[in-house]
């Protein structure tokens, strides 16, 4: 336990997520995108169960009482997770069940429950299980000792039979997963062409069941789903693929120990069956009000885009698309990285600024070499495809891979050796620590003979498809000091080298903690009454117990402190004689929140870092992450100003009160509320436009000479 | 300054063309690791750092316990070199063009012609060892470097440049800025830790044997220079470093001073770890932490003697010498500073041996004299022009042991001696025409003559003939033939003095010792 006040890590995590669910309850947010965080709020827990409170059982399970730096015991948590979280939930499901369900119907997306099929529909529907479900289905019964598999984080029926002599029979049936959660109904005649319904295929399943079980009668069934602990090799960050985590199966792992029933329907025998073969409790049981899993529910989304709503932007926020910032005519890559450091903000900026890095790098001739860390990406990535590219004309490609043996082996291995097969120098990671850190850097050689160097350092990944929904900081630079450190970074992580102890880039596990808190120390030196210190920081996840002293002692020594943390903060603020000068917000909007910022006032002299890294002590301490300095002054000013405009923020934004609870933060009487995403898009729109305009030309009249 | 200076302006290198603004790649194969350098030379001559790599290397270990370099030194050795070849080839470096060189661990080895050649073979690099002395030259020259800011203060002041490696620990004096002596001792990381272990000893131990052996070298330096005239405490190596790094904490740049009671705390710190508890305190790979005890507790004892107040770490290693050492030809001041370097080394060497410095230096100028005026017969250069130099200032040393067949004792003090700045081949012809500089010619019964490469021996006689003739011509050791004059006859080489004088002493002598100078270049030597 620490000496000082923090949060338990899991119950701040789960405020997280309270506020996710902020989001979705909003009236003035479109319905699409309200369905869409509701289905974000499931699939963080779902990763929440499955390494968190997995985490919790197991330690209950070995008789560990030990507290944790807040002070409680694993039991005392499980308690109070299971309470919040279900909580939680109520307010998710009524949310569905109360507004956005009812509003896309009103908007005409509707699904039909049972009880409204017609006529009509029930006879397609009829037809439609014979034909397309029930060949896909395989019941299992339950047996007295043999409890059958039922995967992790699958959608699961379940049904109390009664035999002709009346014996009561359970079983199971998995839902097929390749057949669409969504069943379309057909239309009418005199529908209108804009109206769709459709309905779930378990509600298909359960209505049909006594075709699944011949000579039995159906008492009662459920929909299910088993959280599986997903063991600790899987990476907490997860939570950042929300967007992909629909398109991901979370292979393997589907028969590790239960931690968590999700349950709608009421039959109550049925669920202590289920709960007794799985070895759960009523502490372990989420009753749902509605249907299970709505991370899939934003496929409706897509399936809207097929109709001729495209125009109707009632349910769909606004998009924004991403500006593309136009450099000097004809000038190649290198020339403007040459003639000044470049910052780069997706997704307000296009990723295709870093994608053209990539391309010339590979289609250059003058490029001799390009050396990069690649974390999550896929095959058909126009990343990889330039990397390939690159390798075939001939240029040392070195690429160091992240892979996620357990859930990306397939996907992973199949781009990485195609790599490999183009002639690229391919390294999976250092051992033991996960390479996290962005970085991508292009050597170059001049007609003259000289090497040039050109630097890309990034908070996010190379990731087009994320790069649309995080919003992320790099740099582009040509600074000598960071390349050739950018140099001997590479040179450790593929092999060349030993460790060598760089002074520019800080890199963990080595030495960014140990950075961060002199840093910290700095500020705390340097602060005075007169002339506070000022620390200013952009986080996703703040629980490093050591950052989180460094931050109170700072306070209490008079510097200002302002956070932005997107997900778990363990610091307490505004605790008299700890954290008075200590302020917390949380900005949850359509991106998520992904770069990493720090601001050291420094007395003066300004100093801007940004960083792959979470002030989580897996982070800090156990993978290879990179924190990297800005030092073009003017790109110094920009993420500071950055930086404010989210602490304006008064539409998106949360505050967190010193008892560790969040508020929303509301505009002014009369104000309009402030969206510092929105903000933050239209300052990147100006910029463009500004660099559109024409310049103007002056006509010189000059009279030359005759050769 | 002395009358050669003179003539050495005329003779100063012909600047080479600049060369393309292209990188070049140095590689050292160490006793405890294997380290490569890419940096591009810049116009002004100095180097622009562009890549960095180290991998530890068991070389060092295995020749320091068994005399060669076991299986899995070698297979370990040529995967690195591999990995290094691959991370040139991003520069578009081939190996051909990487200049590597291996110090006192693959010097000491058995088998080191097979590794060399097996290295050649499997990657392409081909490897050439140093000697300590041409190990200290490349030291120098990257010092020299670094420390440019420093230079007013380092001619002023005495100075001591120190570098403890895994199996030597390489020393030099310079005095204002010029070098005075410079010292191999066989003292290293490594070395200490084997002889710990053969012996079975104690950390208390090591501090007594480190003393002792200390004293020793030392002891023998002051015959040099008094240490504790020293001022300037100069020391290289990633000890010192990593030492400087963690005293200041700060940005290294080109280099680093810090205080000598700060330096001497922070190896008693260190000296109080073990080696896991470096590792864990300062995430130092393992190889580093070996020898950082050690390595500082060697300086530490060093810079005791010494007068400094301060310690200078530059940030610089053998291989920015190596890489300076190859565009030495951009700069003839640089070529002209380090020959003057040699010189210096030599005259301190003869000094030590209580040579006539008077005789020395009329010599000098008379063989620089004759050399000149033959130069399109002889067809030798700029470097032979420097060995005759350094072989008159040293002809006479063997005198200290004994009158009689003082040119042999001359040739055994040269070759056993260390001048900065030569290498070994260097030594072998000074100390060949040393010994021919009186009595019989070169015969093929003479082994050490013989023993050279033809081209040498060629170097050898033409050397050894000027060299008798001006010896000739001091034979009184008055100097009074030294503004001679010289001139090409069709069969004479004829000497004019200005001087009113008898020269039956000088004919006399001329016909004793003219013979060589007959038989190489076809002209009978006359004083006219």
């Amino acid at each position: 336990m620490s000496d000082y006040p923090v949060l338990n890590r899991e119950l701040s995590w789960i405020e997280f997520n309270a506020r996710v669910l902020q989001v979705a309850l909003k009236d003035s947010v479109p319905l699409l995108e309200r369905l869409k965080f509701l289905g974000i709020v499931t699939s963080n827990f779902d990763e929440f169960f499955m390494v968190r409170v997995a985490g919790l059982k197991a330690a209950i399970g070995r008789g560990d009482h030990s507290l944790d730096a807040s002070g409680a015991s694993p039991e005392q948590l499980l308690a109070m997770v299971s309470a919040r979280v279900k909580e939680l939930v109520g307010i998710q499901y009524k949310c569905l069940a109360e507004h956005v369900l009812p509003g896309l119907a009103a908007a005409g997306m509707e699904i039909l429950p049972p009880r409204r099929w017609s006529l009509g529909e029930k006879r397609y529907l009829e037809g439609y299980f014979s034909e397309k479900v029930f060949p896909l289905i395989t019941p299992l019964r339950i047996e007295e000792d043999v409890f059958p598999s039922t995967g992790n984080l699958q959608l699961q029926c379940a049904f109390e039979l009664e035999t002709e002599s009346g014996e009561k029979v359970y079983a199971i049936a998995q839902v097929p997963k390749n057949s669409g959660r969504f069943i379309p109904l057909p239309k009418q005649d005199d529908d209108d062409p804009d109206i769709f319904r459709f309905t779930l295929i378990e509600d298909l399943i359960t209505s049909y069941a006594s075709r699944l079980f011949p000579g039995h009668k159906v008492n009662s069934s459920l929909v299910f789903k088993v959280t599986r602990d997903a063991d600790s090799g899987v990476d907490e960050d997860r939570q950042e693929d929300f967007l992909t985590a629909m398109e991901e199966v979370l292979a393997g792992r589907q028969n590790s120990t239960p931690v968590r029933l999700s349950v709608s329907g009421k039959a109550a025998a049925l669920v202590a069956i289920l709960q007794k073969g799985l070895g759960l409790g009523e502490i372990d049981t989420y009753r749902l009000n509605g249907p299970i899993d709505l991370s899939g529910f934003y496929d409706l989304a897509s399936i809207e885009e097929k109709s001729h709503r495209k125009t109707n932007s009632k349910l769909r926020d606004k998009a924004w698309a991403p500006v593309v910032l136009p450099g000097p005519e004809g000038a190649s890559v290198w020339d403007e990285i040459d003639s000044g450091d470049r910052l780069i903000h997706v997704p307000y900026e296009s990723f295709g600024a870093i994608q053209r890095f990539l391309d010339e790098a590979a289609d250059d001739p003058s490029v001799l070499a390009i050396k990069m860390t690649l974390y999550r990406t896929s095959g058909d990535s126009p990343v990889v495809k330039a990397l390939i590219r690159a390798a075939r004309n001939g240029k040392q490609v070195a690429v160091v891979v992240e892979l996620k043996a357990r859930f990306d082996e397939e996907r992973n291995i199949t781009w990485a050796s195609t790599l490999e097969q183009a002639g690229a120098i391919v390294t999976y990671g250092v051992a033991r620590l996960k390479v996290h850190a962005k970085v991508a850097l292009a050597i170059r050689r001049t007609k003259d003979g000289a090497i040039h160097k050109y630097l890309h350092l990034s908070t996010g990944n190379y990731n087009e498809k994320t790069a649309r929904g995080y919003s992320d900081l790099s740099i582009f630079t040509a600074n000598d000091d960071l390349c050739r450190e950018a140099s001997a970074l590479f040179n450790m992580l593929t092999g060349y080298s030993t460790i060598q102890p760089l002074t520019h880039l800080a890199v963990a596990p080595f030495d960014l903690k140990k950075r961060i808190l002199s840093l910290i120390d700095r500020e705390i030196q340097r602060s005075s009454p007169e002339s506070p210190g000022l620390i200013e920081a952009k986080l996703n996840a703040l629980a490093d117990t050591d950052v989180i002293e460094a931050f109170y002692k700072a306070s209490r020594a008079g510097v200002i402190v302002r956070l932005n943390v997107r997900g778990a903060c363990t610091l307490l603020p505004g605790i008299p004689s700890l954290s008075d000068t200590i302020e917390v917000r949380s900005i949850l909007g359509r991106y998520l929140e992904h770069s990493r910022i720090f601001h050291f006032r420094n007395g003066g002299l300004d100093e801007v870092y940004l960083s792959s890294a979470d002030c989580l002590p897996r982070n800090l301490e156990r993978r290879i992450e990179l924190m990297f300095p800005v030092i073009d002054e003017g790109l110094q000013r920009v993420c500071v100003e950055i930086m404010a405009t989210y602490f304006k923020d008064t539409d998106h934004a949360f505050r967190m009160l010193p008892d560790g609870s969040w508020e929303g933060v509301k505009p002014m009487e009369g104000e309009i509320p402030v969206s510092a995403q929105e903000q933050l898009y239209k300052r990147v729109k100006r910029m463009a436009e500004i660099a559109e305009a024409p310049p103007e030309q002056l006509q010189v009249r000059r009279r030359f000479k005759s050769d | 300054m002395s009358e050669s200076t003179n003539q050495g302006v005329r003779h100063v290198k012909e600047a080479k063309a600049v060369p393309a603004a292209n990188p070049v790649a140095a590689m050292e194969i160490g006793s405890t690791g294997i380290r490569l350098l890419i940096a591009s030379i810049e116009a002004t001559g100095g180097i622009k750092v562009l890549d960095r790599a180290g991998k530890p290397s068991r070389i060092g270990r295995d020749v320091f316990t068994q005399g060669n370099i076991g299986r899995e030194a070698i297979r370990e050795s040529i995967a690195v070199l591999a990995s290094y070849r691959e991370l040139l080839h991003g520069y578009g470096i081939s190996p051909d063009e990487t200049k590597v060189i291996a110090t006192s661990a693959l010097r000491e080895a058995s088998n080191r012609d097979t590794f060399i050649d097996r290295v050649a073979l499997q990657t392409g690099f081909k490897i050439r060892i140093v000697e300590d002395i041409e190990e200290n030259h490349l030291m120098y020259l990257a010092v020299q470097q670094a420390l440019q800011d420093e230079r007013k203060i380092l001619s002023r002041s005495n100075s001591m440049i120190l570098e403890v490696g895994g199996g030597t620990t390489e020393i030099m004096l310079l005095k204002h800025g010029k070098m005075m002596s410079s010292h191999s001792l066989h003292i290293g990381t490594l070395r200490l830790d084997e002889q710990m272990r053969e012996a079975g000893a104690s950390k208390n131990y090591l501090q007594e044997f480190l003393e002792g052996n200390i004293r020793t070298a030392c002891d023998l330096m002051a015959e040099y220079m008094p240490l504790d005239s020293i001022n300037s405490f100069i020391v290289i190596g990633s000890d010192a470093r990593f030492a400087a790094y963690c005293v200041s904490g700060q940005n290294l740049g080109a280099y680093s001073i810090l205080g000598r009671e700060d330096f001497i705390a922070f190896a008693e710190t260190i000296s109080k770890l073990s080696i896991e508890e470096c590792i864990a305190t300062y995430h130092l790979p393992w190889a580093e932490a070996e020898g950082l005890s050690s390595g500082l507790a060697i300086e530490s004892l060093f810079l005791a003697r010494t007068g400094a107040s301060q310690v200078i770490v530059p940030n610089v290693s053998i291989r920015e010498g190596l890489l300076l050492a190859e565009v030495r030809g951009l700069d003839p001041a640089v070529e002209e500073e380090l020959k003057q370097q040699v010189l210096a080394s030599a005259r301190a060497l003869g000094k030590r041996f209580r040579y006539d410095e008077a005789h020395a230096r009329s010599v000098s100028v008379l063989c620089l004299a004759i050399f000149d005026s033959l130069s399109k017969e002889h067809g030798l250069g700029y470097h032979e022009r420097l060995l005759l130099e350094t072989a008159a200032i040293l002809h006479d040393i063997g005198t200290y042991i004994r009158a009689s067949g003082h040119n042999k004792h001359g040739e055994y003090i040269v070759s056993n001696s260390e001048i900065f700045g030569l290498n070994r081949s260097d030594i072998n012809i000074i100390s060949n025409v040393v010994r021919y500089h009186r009595r019989s010619p070169p015969a093929p019964t003479h082994v050490n003559y013989i023993s050279l490469p033809r081209e040498d021996r060629i170097v050898v006689m033409k050397l050894s003939a000027i060299l008798r003739v001006a010896d000739a011509l001091d034979r009184n050791h008055s100097g009074r033939m030294i503004d001679a004059s010289f001139e090409k006859g069709s069969e004479k080489f004829l000497i004019r003095s200005t001087r009113n004088l008898d020269f039956s002493l000088e004919r006399l002598s001329l016909a004793d010792k003219g013979d060589l100078f007959e038989d190489v270049f076809g002209l009978v030597p006359t004083v006219l």
